[in-house]
């Protein structure tokens, strides 16, 4: 008996011993511990939507409007705290499909119109669509267990560095970093390095990372993997068929008594000139608003919104992000688009 | 819920507290548990835990009434009442959607034009395991095998005991309900011991089938490549490891937890890729299956009763329903309809080619038959034949240029881990850990125990489900 007890008080220290320096070795690096972005997340707060009254507004579409658009700014102006459902390399549709068909709200919705994602496709089984609807389903088909296992994963998330869950380059588990382990190039993986370069808080706010704004180079690394994308065929735009799903959700949405407004984030640079070579405002943007017949903003309409900071041409920088979600909230505010619950 | 989970890590903790605080009964430790049970399968989808109970029900009634009649044709109508149930059960849930669309096949090929609506029918998890355990104590009433259970109580824990609830070990009455009767507590050692094999357990799932074999498999069986020889093989060599790796990680936990409450469950796995030949595998691998299959299945088709051809035909249908046990799928079919090959072809040649095993072409007849095993792992893991097809020609040098699809490591790291698979399984044949560890330091094994638990934790996981809950 006496021999197995040692055995596992043996195993117990070193399991801590083992534990406490991993952790140690990763805070060492600069790394500390924080939330998966994970689709149990993007569950939690989808299951806010159902207790949300006429006054309420929904945030959903790609990582522009995730990271452009910061919770606590809008708060402190509003006074309402929006629900955050964006996500990264996601086409809004069925987030918004979702919320219109399985869903009583009638408040605000604001959707983001990223062009390459919002009007990228409706087929089910390509990404854009599949990344969404994968965090939609999981929202109506996750089980008692699986709520509660990230209930109980949450605080030690909070606590443990080397829990998070990235699968990339940054990933700590086991797998990710034996994925790393590279001997030749047997298989050649054309793709650069994908570097993840946001914080997410509970409520799915996202604030982009200091170090792309003070690290050039980990900026680039971020610039290449967009350079790789652009570089590509890609499969061209579906407008038609994009268009034609979001204005039937749209009427329904309206015939419940919902309101719509779009946003088109800032981009720069070489992305920029690849959305307006591929899809350029006049046929794409200008032609939704005028169809969807909803209060609409683009970036490039107001001079407060120009020469932002985007480190990767893509997303605002945490400090910008605030300005930008400032300044919109204004301009919607004096719009009427939106209502000012403090001072009303 | 899983055992590889934290829900289940917060559930265990709170059923031994109450299972060893002193104030319960026997008889209210049981109801606990049995309550526990219903929690644990009704966390995953709470509706399906009805058909436990009606599953429960039925073979207690049905049990309860072979007590007692002696009219044979009374007795048989109440076997046929809780086969009918229980049958009907997997019938519907777990082949409705699959006998749907054979019919479809059928009808559309005779020229009728059929197109019903979809069923969408969701699998009830551990389906297969309970509806066999439940019937095996019917049957066995049936031919006075085995004494009723005592109480309603001692039957339905028997049907839903959590640790083996959903993926076995598939338990006789026998094993199971007599553990029920009298009050049991873990000595300390069991205790530890059952934590030991838990460890161990998780350590295969979540370390070595999912972190370190799984995304090669699951890479390498994507539809619609044809590959290289090496990438072939090493795929399916990764996904032999992981099912094994899965599912005896499963049954190591199931029997780890039951002894932490003083229940014994019996061995699932005894080293099965160091098998001698296929006879031998089948003594090894998912043992309480194969030993269902054999006794409920087998033995009443006649087995080696009837002369050669009805023992071979008995060996082939009890194998081909065997993999049709697997999954609502013509590949598990022919999974099954290999093993029931190699099984005849294996007595033929004891038959007409006897050979001696000794130690020198025992393990060259381990390797052959690991070999023959991994054939038919790729007819398991494929989703359609064309996949199933195009990776056994890439395995036999069919596909001369076929595409590279593995990094040098990945290749590296599964063939180094599957030789040691292959070289413990020979050396532990006729052992077992528990013999291995009282001859080991307790150092040593407190060492082995902390890496296990730290290789745990730096690899988590995302909470996959086990491979053998669809079936």
């Amino acid at each position: 008996m006496m021999k197995l007890i040692k055995s596992l008080i043996i195993a117990v220290v070193l399991s801590i011993i083992g534990l406490t320096s991993w952790e140690m070795f990763w805070r060492s690096q600069g790394i500390y511990p924080t939330i998966d972005g994970n689709d149990a997340l993007w569950a939690v707060v989808r299951n806010k939507v159902d207790n949300l009254t006429k006054d309420d507004v929904i945030l959903m579409g790609s990582s522009r409007v995730h990271f452009d658009i910061q919770l606590d700014e809008w708060q402190k102006i509003t006074g309402k705290r929006p629900i955050q459902l964006a996500s990264g390399g996601c086409s809004p549709l069925p987030f918004f499909h979702d919320i219109v068909n399985n869903s009583n709200f009638t408040g605000i919705v604001l959707v983001g119109v990223t062009p390459g994602l919002f009007f990228s496709t409706t087929n089910p089984k390509t990404q854009p669509w599949e990344r969404p609807q994968s965090k939609v389903d999981h929202f109506h088909n996750r089980t008692y267990a699986q709520r509660l296992n990230h209930q109980l994963s949450l605080p030690l998330q909070r606590s443990l560095t080397f829990l998070n869950d990235d699968d990339g380059v940054d990933g700590m588990r086991l797998k990710a970093l034996l994925k790393k382990v590279k001997i030749d190039d047997r298989v050649i993986n054309p793709m650069p390095p994908f570097h993840n370069f946001s914080v997410i808080s509970e409520d799915r706010n996202v604030r982009m990372k200091r170090r792309m704004e003070t690290d050039t180079a980990y900026a680039n690394t971020v610039k290449a993997v967009w350079s790789f994308f652009m570089s590509g065929d890609g499969s061209p735009p579906d407008k038609d068929a994009t268009m034609a799903f979001f204005l039937e959700d749209l009427q329904k949405f309206k015939a419940k008594g919902g309101q719509v407004i779009l946003v088109r984030c800032p981009s720069n640079d070489k992305y920029r000139d690849t959305e307006t070579k591929v899809t350029p405002r006049e046929t794409f943007w200008d032609e939704l608003i005028s169809q969807a017949n909803v209060n609409a903003y683009h970036f490039e309409d107001y001079d407060q919104l120009q020469n932002l900071n985007i480190p990767e041409w893509s997303h605002l920088s945490a400090g910008d992000a605030d300005f930008f979600t400032t300044e919109l909230l204004k301009i919607m505010i004096n719009d009427n688009a939106l209502t000012n619950h403090k001072i009303n | 819920m899983l055992f590889n989970s934290l829900s289940f890590v917060l559930f265990l903790f709170i059923v031994l507290i109450l299972y060893y605080a002193k104030i319960f009964s026997w008889a209210n430790k049981k109801r606990m548990l049995l309550l526990a049970s219903y929690i644990f399968y009704g966390m995953w989808n709470p509706p399906l835990v009805i058909l436990l109970w009606i599953s429960t029900v039925v073979d207690w009634t049905a049990g309860n009434k072979l007590a007692v009649e002696d009219n044979l044709n009374k007795r048989k109508l109440w076997l046929l009442l809780s086969m009918f149930v229980n049958l009907g059960f997997l019938a519907f849930f777990k082949y409705g959607d699959f006998l749907l669309e054979n019919f479809i096949t059928l009808a559309n090929a005779a020229g009728f034009e059929y197109q019903p609506y979809q069923m969408d029918i969701i699998l009830p998890m551990g389906i297969s395991f309970y509806t066999f355990q439940t019937m095996s104590y019917t049957i066995d009433m049936y031919y006075k095998k085995t004494k009723p259970a005592r109480t309603f109580l001692d039957f339905a824990l028997y049907v839903t005991f959590f640790p083996q609830l959903v993926a076995g070990p598939i338990v006789r009455a026998k094993e199971l309900i007599s553990q029920f009767y009298e009050p049991k507590k873990a000595t300390v050692n069991q205790f530890i011991w059952g934590l030991f094999l838990l460890t161990l357990g998780l350590f295969q799932k979540v370390v070595l089938a999912d972190t370190l074999l799984s995304s090669t498999a699951d890479t390498v069986f994507k539809p619609g490549q044809i590959l290289n020889f090496w990438d072939a093989w090493t795929g399916t060599l990764a996904f032999s490891g992981q099912i094994f790796f899965d599912f005896a990680g499963y049954s190591t936990c199931a029997i780890g937890i039951a002894l932490m409450l003083g229940i014994i469950l019996p061995d699932n796995f005894r080293y099965p890729y160091a098998s001698l030949g296929f006879s031998d595998l089948w003594k090894r691998w998912h043992i309480s299956l194969s030993s269902w299959l054999k006794d409920y299945l087998y033995i009443p088709l006649g087995g080696n009763r009837h002369g050669i051809t009805r023992m071979y035909a008995a060996l082939m249908i009890t194998m081909l329903l065997g993999g049709l046990w697997h999954g609502a799928a013509w590949t598990f079919m022919v999974w099954g309809g290999l093993h029931g090959t190699y099984l005849i072809l294996e007595r033929l040649q004891r038959q007409y080619l006897p050979f001696e095993i000794t130690k020198w072409n025992g393990m060259f007849l381990a390797f052959t038959t690991f070999t023959c095993v991994n054939i038919t792992w790729v007819f398991f893991r494929a989703r359609e034949f064309e996949t199933a097809w195009n990776m056994i020609r890439s395995m036999f040098y069919l596909n001369s240029d076929g595409t590279k699809v593995l990094q040098t490591f990945d290749i590296i790291k599964v063939l180094t881990l599957i030789s040691v698979l292959f070289v413990t399984h020979w050396f532990m044949r006729s052992t077992s850990v528990k013999e291995v560890s009282l001859k080991t330091s307790p150092v040593v094994l407190g060492i082995a125990w902390s890496i296990m638990f730290f290789l745990i934790a730096i690899a988590q996981g995302s909470g996959e489900q086990f491979i053998y809950f669809q079936f």
